[in-house]
């Protein structure tokens, strides 16, 4: 018993020690390394902005970055993908992934070839990465969904979900938080139907469409997906039901903007997609370099202190757009 | 005359074209050689389209077409993850269970063909949208995955560590296919079919009972080709076939078969899966963007079904003008059209 405690007591002291050096000592970038980020997809413009910052990152950081993605958002498509970035003996590998499993075998791959692997957003199974970095606490997502369309619909909304797909790992965890807290803190507030917008926009906005025509007593459609919440708010204007009706969703402020000063988005919560970018390049860095424990904290200038948790990083606490402060942010 | 621009030279041409991608990415792009193994391991990423082109091809030659392959591969992969999962079967039963499936969802579709006579595209069509409805419901919110070491060999395993397992599989059934093609009365009456419809029937052929066996073929190799996703991925989803379609359709016609039937063979459709398979895989490692690449395919099936049909008597028959300068001209064939 004795001597567990002592090892505790000497791992926790050695662990204040790493996490004192690592506050102290800046990040080692005499090297330059080759770092890829993977989006789901290329050409959409949230995973966009998360290029804009990691270019602005990859600069200080001495990182040869390289933007790559499949065309469609498929797993598949991005698992060739990482196989030629393997082939290319890139130093690190950061993606955002279409399923958590698709993706594993060749990431275990890469990390066998001691390619330092961090998935952001949409995270694959913990083995087969280094890194995760969440965009924001999933309970806090889903408590902020819940708020954007409460304060407006009231407290006993009939609510509708329309998301991406069944299958879709963010959008599923997002959607359980949204129930506990539902449940928890508006027990008089239900969700009368889900549906899935393939996150195809003509898709979402029929999926809306069908929502409002089949259940007129739903006053909120929470839809945590780029198309899915521009589908919503597309339908809900396209019957005229502004004032009426209230969406809300995960989505970029350049595709939401014009619904959100129309009204039919009153708030929308995300994160600040450029900063996460730049994050996801610190993290590859300090990965790269081998300077970072499963469990530890590090300070990236101009972000702020982040503390690593079994190899979980979070980003930030849900950023809500709103009329007011939307046209600060651009992407 | 059949032989107008003749497959013979059409399967050398496609010879040259893979020696020369092959070794080009060798020599010109860093990563793409990676010792004997890893560079066949390349091999991996592309052969379950070869499966499914296999299996198409039998079906492209009778003058059909099958668009519910990657349904029936993303179907199979399905029932075979769900039999594992949910009911414990074991693996390698799981998988001929998923392997059987897939011939009969093939043969279904020829029955719908030739029994309710449904044009194949349509029918196949629309068994595509039903086959593929049936697996996404099956599947669910979480698909079925990790299926252990063993079954993980099928997609990525090496014989003694040197020469991948799809790849001894592959050259299997090329050698299978080319034969029953060739070699057999069945693969007669199939090209018979192809080529001439009416000829064959009035010969004696029964053209629907071939025709039927033609689909259940190439769902048989949808299916398998859905299994050997499965492990590679080590991973189920509803959709993950839906790739394999198109490019198993350009690997069939770069490879010399017809799309009117009756025309070409199986070695020129495993060269035409090697060179599309090696020419993705080599500009990804080259760091061209996925988008120059699904570009490049797609103006390769165009400028090979153009360069095909100018010279087939089919289209403007540049073949005949060639044949007619003297040094060009290939043996004289007893074979004639009409």
């Amino acid at each position: 018993m004795k001597s567990l405690i002592k090892m505790l007591l000497v791992s926790a002291s050695l662990g204040a020690m790493a996490t004192a050096a690592h506050a102290q000592t800046s990040i080692d970038t005499s090297k330059t390394i080759k770092v890829a980020m993977v989006p789901k997809l290329i050409g959409l413009s949230v995973f966009k902005a998360n290029e804009q910052g990691a270019i602005e990152a990859a600069k200080s950081l001495n990182i040869n970055f390289l933007y790559t993605g499949p065309v469609t958002a498929s797993a598949q498509g991005q698992v060739d993908i990482i196989n030629s970035l393997v082939a290319r003996k890139f130093d690190a590998i950061t993606v955002t992934s279409n399923n958590p499993t698709e993706l594993a075998p060749s990431l275990k791959r890469a990390m066998a070839q001691g390619i330092a692997v961090v998935s952001y957003d949409s995270d694959v199974s913990p083995d087969a990465r280094d890194f995760f970095i969440q965009n924001t606490a999933y309970p806090a997502m889903g408590k902020a969904l819940v708020d954007s369309v409460e304060a407006y619909a009231g407290p006993n909304a009939q609510v509708a979900i329309l998301s991406s797909t069944p299958d879709a790992a963010i959008q599923n965890a997002w959607l359980g938080a949204v129930k506990t807290y539902m449940a928890a803190t508006y027990p008089n507030m239900k969700i009368v139907t889900t549906q899935y917008g393939q996150s195809s926009p003509s898709l979402s906005l029929s999926a809306g469409l069908n929502i409002l025509h089949a259940y007129p007593q739903v006053t909120a459609i929470i839809a945590p997906d780029g198309a899915a919440e521009v589908g919503a708010a597309a339908a809900i204007e396209k019957l005229g039901l502004q004032g009426k009706v209230f969406a809300t969703g995960a989505s970029d402020p350049n595709s939401i903007r014009q619904y959100v000063k129309d009204g039919v988005i009153k708030a929308s919560p995300l994160w600040d997609e450029v900063g996460e970018g730049k994050l996801v390049m610190y993290v590859a860095r300090l990965a790269a370099n081998h300077a970072l424990k499963s469990d530890d904290t590090f300070t990236v200038p101009g972000l702020g202190t982040y503390t690593v948790n079994n190899k979980v990083i979070i980003f930030s606490k849900p950023l809500v757009f709103t009329a007011e402060n939307i046209d600060k942010y651009n992407f | 005359m059949r032989y107008l621009f003749p497959s013979q030279p059409w399967d050398r041409a496609l010879v040259a074209i893979l020696v020369a991608l092959f070794s080009g990415f060798c020599i010109l792009t860093p990563g793409f050689y990676n010792g004997f193994h890893g560079t066949l391991a390349i091999t991996e990423e592309f052969l379950p389209f070869g499966f499914v082109a296999l299996g198409l091809s039998v079906v492209i030659l009778t003058g059909g077409i099958d668009l519910s392959v990657g349904s029936i591969s993303g179907l199979a992969a399905v029932i075979m993850a769900i039999l594992i999962k949910s009911y414990g079967l074991n693996t390698w039963l799981a998988v001929l269970v998923a392997v059987g499936a897939g011939g009969g969802l093939g043969w279904l579709n020829g029955q719908i063909i030739t029994r309710l006579r449904v044009e194949p595209l349509i029918a196949t069509l629309s068994t595509n949208f039903i086959y593929s409805s049936i697996a996404i419901a099956l599947a669910g919110a979480s698909p079925p995955y990790g299926f252990g070491h063993a079954f993980g060999e099928l997609g990525t395993g090496a014989i003694a560590g040197w020469v991948p397992v799809q790849l001894v599989i592959f050259i299997v059934l090329a050698i299978g296919f080319s034969v029953l093609i060739t070699r057999t009365g069945y693969g007669r009456r199939l090209v018979m079919i192809g080529y001439n419809r009416d000829a064959a029937h009035y010969a004696g052929v029964s053209v629907a009972s071939v025709e039927r066996r033609a689909y259940c073929i190439s769902g048989v190799m949808a299916a398998f080709a859905g299994i050997v996703l499965a492990s590679y991925y080590d991973a189920v989803r509803a959709d993950m076939g839906d790739i394999l379609l198109l490019t198993s359709i350009t690997m069939v016609v770069l490879g010399g078969i017809s799309i009117f039937g009756g025309e070409g063979g199986i070695l020129g459709v495993t060269l035409a899966v090697m060179i599309l398979g090696v020419l993705r895989q080599g500009m990804l490692i080259a760091g061209f963007s996925d988008m120059v690449t699904t570009m490049l395919i797609g103006a390769i099936l165009l400028s090979s079904i153009a360069i095909k049909n100018l010279f087939s008597s089919r289209g403007f028959d540049f073949g005949s003008i060639i044949r007619r300068l003297s040094f060009l001209r290939p043996p004289e064939r007893m074979t004639s059209r009409s």
